[in-house]
């Protein structure tokens, strides 16, 4: 998404600690943060108990933003380690692994993890909850948020390399997987 | 599947909509939160003051450090000869401490360097002294107007217009112009480096 001058307003004002401005800037970016943390959690609920982390977290730090990255990436980077953080917890992982594999079994959906998606919405999902958390991050950045690598990188913190790695890694992993179960939808 | 293949299968899987209601009310939802926490908007500069401090903390660790490992390499280097009799060397750790080397001093238990609190020692021609009580010998590098305890006396060093130094204890004055008047059983020398 990009920035615009409204956006730099709204920013500097809610620095001054300007709630209304701040509101604005939710508005904006609620969309962009919401598909992101969905995408890393595969949970309904996780999504957006995140999404409200990554805008509370986002005020709290606002006066460390200098304004010379945008502020989609920096907001980006804050909802990607609110979400590493998140993946973190062994035991949330363990459940929702598990709800996910019951799920996949059943041909069902569960933990409020999009009772409307479709089959291949579905097994998309299933498939990058496969992944380790931080190809996920890599692959979501990449094709949902649809950032070159080296945008990737500076959201992630790491080198464009490390990037290309993980990706390369995800998309073998995610052929593998979505080559076996679309056969079966198609 | 290709790269292009994967990627159109990915983006065509969707999210689930959020409810209309939800998305109107979640700005709201969150401003509610920061409300209802004390958290106030931290300042950047809050952070930096501590990063400035254990940044300058640790600066001044390593140059002391860096400091005591070159002179104990010279020592070894020099041994046989008088360490602060080296200009060179007197001169870089100068520069290691602007206005803040008070006096170096080596005496029997190796080279002790005195630091001031604050860079408040006037810049001046360094001056060395060697002072014998007979049984022990200390030697010290200090400046003009510093008070100094060597080989058990207080003194404080002064040097005139003249280029003469002046060393004022609490039972005797010495003056390099007449080195006959040395106190008690104390051999002095002084010199202007």
């Amino acid at each position: 998404m990009a920035d615009t001058d409204e956006h730099q307003i709204w920013v500097q004002q809610s620095r001054n600690g300007d709630h209304a401005a701040f509101a604005a800037l939710i508005r904006e970016y609620q969309p962009m943060i919401h598909s992101l943390t969905f995408r890393m959690t595969g949970s309904s609920a996780d999504c957006q108990d995140l999404a409200q982390e990554t805008f509370i977290r986002a005020y709290r730090q606002i006066d460390s933003y200098n304004g010379t990255s945008k502020f989609s990436s920096w907001l980006y980077r804050i909802a990607v380690n609110a979400c590493l953080d998140w993946q973190r917890s062994e035991s949330r992982r363990a459940r929702l692994h598990t709800e996910w594999s019951e799920a996949s079994a059943a041909g069902q959906n569960s933990a409020g993890a999009g009772n409307d998606l479709d089959d291949l919405s579905r097994e998309v999902q299933s498939a990058l909850m496969k992944l380790p958390e931080k190809q996920r991050a890599a692959i979501v950045l990449t094709v949902y948020g649809e950032h070159n690598h080296a945008e990737t990188a500076k959201i992630l913190g790491c080198s464009e390399t490390t990037v290309s790695w993980r990706i390369f890694s995800a998309r073998r992993k995610l052929k593998k997987l979505l080559s076996k179960k679309g056969d079966s939808h198609e | 599947m290709n790269n292009s293949e994967l990627d159109a299968k990915l983006k065509a899987a969707r999210e689930p909509a959020l409810p209309a209601d939800y998305a109107e009310a979640f700005p709201q939802t969150v401003l509610n939160q920061l409300r209802s926490s004390p958290w106030k908007p931290v300042r950047a500069r809050r952070f930096w003051l501590p990063r400035l401090v254990w940044g300058a903390a640790t600066t001044a660790c390593l140059l002391i450090a860096f400091a005591l490992g070159h002179w104990r390499g010279q020592v070894e280097r020099d041994s046989g000869q008088d360490v602060l009799a080296n200009v060179k060397l007197i001169q870089e750790t100068l520069a290691m401490f602007p206005n803040r080397v008070r006096a170096i001093v080596e005496d029997g238990h190796g080279l002790k360097l005195v630091l001031a609190d604050q860079p408040d020692v006037p810049a001046s021609m360094p001056i060395y002294i060697r002072i014998c009580d007979g049984k022990h010998c200390s030697s010290l590098v200090t400046f003009s107007g510093q008070e100094i305890q060597i080989a058990g006396q207080k003194l404080t060093v002064l040097s005139d217009a003249n280029g003469g130094i002046i060393l004022e204890g609490n039972q005797f004055v010495w003056s390099s112009r007449e080195p006959v008047h040395a106190g008690r059983s104390l051999k002095i020398e002084a010199k202007n480096l």
